[in-house]
């Protein structure tokens, strides 16, 4: 706290009192001058925000952690001491109290006034150190709190990261894998597919540990991703994919749609002969952005041999949905006519800054 | 004529895939490799090659290098650079040191044969750096850009055609489109009017590509490029487009 407004609060309880003992006076019949009562205080209160700011800048651990020891052999005396300070400093500046007197000298005056205030001061010393006390639990209190979150929050980030890197060797290695067949039948088909592996590493090393990015990135991935599907299914399957230019800048968690995608070929595209049809759509839904991957196949059913085959992926979509979103991020699998099946994601629309620092650049 | 090509790489391998696929052109002839920017300096000022592909990385100096210290001979006159490398951060410098492309590796042939035919687009004139070509134009030839992952040294007569995207244009160029943050306004001031034309509010065709404008039944106007592809017209652009393909 500033000191200014501490010591103006001390200041502010010591004029109450000045209003209070001058009301009483007038009542009991006394004329005493509301400014000389209201000076008394003020600066009786003006010393005690002085000293116990200064007592709490400089004293600030002993105050917070005393035990029983402490406070009696250090605190108390401490008390008795200021409290003694303080009045050795007030009666200097008010020689014409206590009025309705003769004349006094200073030590005369300073232990008729100690007779008077001392157990006021130290009441006033202790509510202080109570106060600070308990200030500087509350502070520790609050601290401790926004820690936990602080850690919950990483604990959250550190489960995505898990989970992102579950998608990605998984992907990883069967792209490998196609290249090495690749490489036996056709060696320019497996340099075309190495670069495309490459752009898709490059892209996700390029992201790092971020968690959100903007749709269109996402986009970007996916094309690269679907071109090298294509060149997988050597032109089995009719690809289709729409955006809306709306949500270019949307925000959507990183890699959500490539396991969705994935798991079209994987479960339901690679059964096709010939004639496969995979349709993306991604449009705004009022405040949602909904992401629909359709796929021609064999349906849900065929698929409940494989148990649990199908759940792996899409698991982790829905966790890290749910992770990001909590109940407004949605996963829906749907079954319609001719063994399609509709994946449909659907989750809060949120538009991110778009970045200048990709900009083209222009010759000359 | 042949190109006559020297190879700069410290990795052997990445030599050996070069040169392998340049053996395929038969109007392509690689006439030196060297493992370091010295030895490249060197080769390229005895052998006076008409294109280097240049690693950014070497051991004792970067492609960049080599570049200047070529550039600063007098008279000398500059082959036509194209960059190799894995890393994509020299992009900017590349392009702005007039590189032909920058190929990421590991690329694949397609892109090494789109490089070329860029050189052999240019050879017919002389083997001259691009900076004096175009130096004095005040649109632009090519842009760059990271789309999916490459660079891309887009020289802007492969643009088809150019359709705004809410913040963002989609370009149109090869087999594929890109999304770049961009504006079709700004865009419009770089590009050489007379091959990109507006025929819609939200999009502008490369006429080099266009076939023909065809009247639809419905009474609206498209563009059909030569690849077939369908633009609609808007009324406004017209009479715009019917000046310029009828004069």
């Amino acid at each position: 706290m500033h000191p200014a407004i501490f010591i103006s609060a001390s200041v502010l309880v010591g004029m109450l009192f000045a209003l209070q003992e001058w009301l009483n006076a007038r009542r009991w019949g006394y004329r005493i001058r509301l400014t000389f009562v209201g000076e008394m205080w003020g600066m009786q209160f003006l010393l005690w925000g002085i000293f116990c700011w200064l007592l709490w800048r400089f004293l600030r651990p002993l105050i917070v952690k005393a035990r029983v020891l402490t406070l009696v052999t250090r605190v108390l005396p401490l008390s008795i001491a200021t409290s003694i300070a303080e009045e050795m400093i007030w009666v200097l500046f008010f020689p014409k109290v206590p009025i309705d007197r003769p004349p006094m000298d200073y030590w005369h005056r300073l232990t008729f006034q100690l007779d008077a205030e001392f157990v006021d001061s130290m009441a006033i010393f202790w509510c202080a150190f109570l106060l600070f006390r308990g200030v500087s639990y509350y502070q520790k209190f609050r601290e401790k709190e926004t820690t936990t979150a602080r850690l919950q929050v990483q604990l959250v980030q550190a489960r995505l990261a898990a989970l992102r890197m579950q998608l990605n060797p998984h992907f990883l290695f069967n792209a490998m894998n196609s290249i090495s067949s690749l490489m036996r039948t056709d060696v320019e088909a497996a340099d075309v597919m190495l670069e495309q592996l490459s752009s898709l590493l490059r892209m996700t090393l390029e992201r790092g540990e971020v968690q959100l990015i903007p749709l269109r990135k996402e986009i970007e991935f996916i094309e690269t991703y679907l071109a090298m599907q294509q060149q997988r299914y050597s032109g089995r399957v009719r690809q289709s994919l729409a955006v809306d230019p709306e949500l270019h800048d949307a925000m959507v968690p990183a890699l959500i749609l490539q396991p969705i995608v994935e798991n079209a070929y994987v479960h339901g595209l690679s059964k096709c002969a010939g004639d496969g049809e995979l349709s993306i759509d991604i449009r705004r839904d009022g405040k949602r952005v909904r992401m629909s991957v359709v796929n021609s196949g064999n349906g849900l059913h065929a698929e409940r041999d494989v148990a649990g085959r199908r759940g792996v992926g899409l698991v982790n979509v829905r966790d890290r949905l749910r992770l990001h979103y909590g109940e407004q991020g949605t996963l829906l699998v749907r079954e319609f006519g001719m063994g399609r099946v509709s994946v449909t994601i659907a989750l809060p629309l949120q538009i991110g800054e778009s970045g200048t620092d990709e900009a083209a650049r222009f010759d000359a | 004529m042949t190109i006559q090509v020297v190879l700069a790489d410290d990795e052997v391998l990445a030599r050996q895939k070069l040169r392998s696929l340049l053996r395929e052109q038969s109007d392509c002839e690689v006439v030196g490799e060297c493992a370091t920017a010295a030895e490249t300096i060197e080769l390229v000022r005895t052998a006076h090659p008409d294109l280097v592909f240049l690693d950014v990385r070497m051991p004792d100096m970067d492609g960049f290098d080599v570049i200047d210290a070529l550039s600063a001979e007098k008279e000398f006159i500059m082959p036509r650079i194209v960059f190799t490398t894995a890393y994509d951060h020299y992009a900017v410098r590349a392009f702005e040191v007039h590189a032909v492309d920058y190929l990421l590796k590991p690329f694949a042939p397609e892109r090494l044969w789109a490089a070329l035919e860029r050189i052999r687009e240019r050879a017919g004139g002389t083997l001259t750096g691009d900076a004096k070509e175009h130096g004095e134009k005040r649109y632009t030839s090519r842009m760059v850009f990271k789309s999916k992952g490459r660079i891309l040294f887009l020289p802007v007569s492969e643009i088809r055609w150019i359709a705004a995207e809410e913040n963002y244009v989609r370009i149109s160029a090869g087999k594929e489109t890109h999304l770049l943050r961009e504006t079709m306004a700004h865009l419009e001031t770089r590009l050489d009017p007379h091959f990109f034309l507006r025929v819609h509010r939200s999009s502008m065709v490369n006429l080099q590509h266009v076939k023909e404008v065809r009247l639809e039944s419905d009474g609206d106007t498209a563009v059909i490029l030569l690849n077939g592809e369908k633009i609609p017209m808007s009324r406004s652009y017209r009479a715009r487009m019917q000046r310029l393909l009828h004069p």
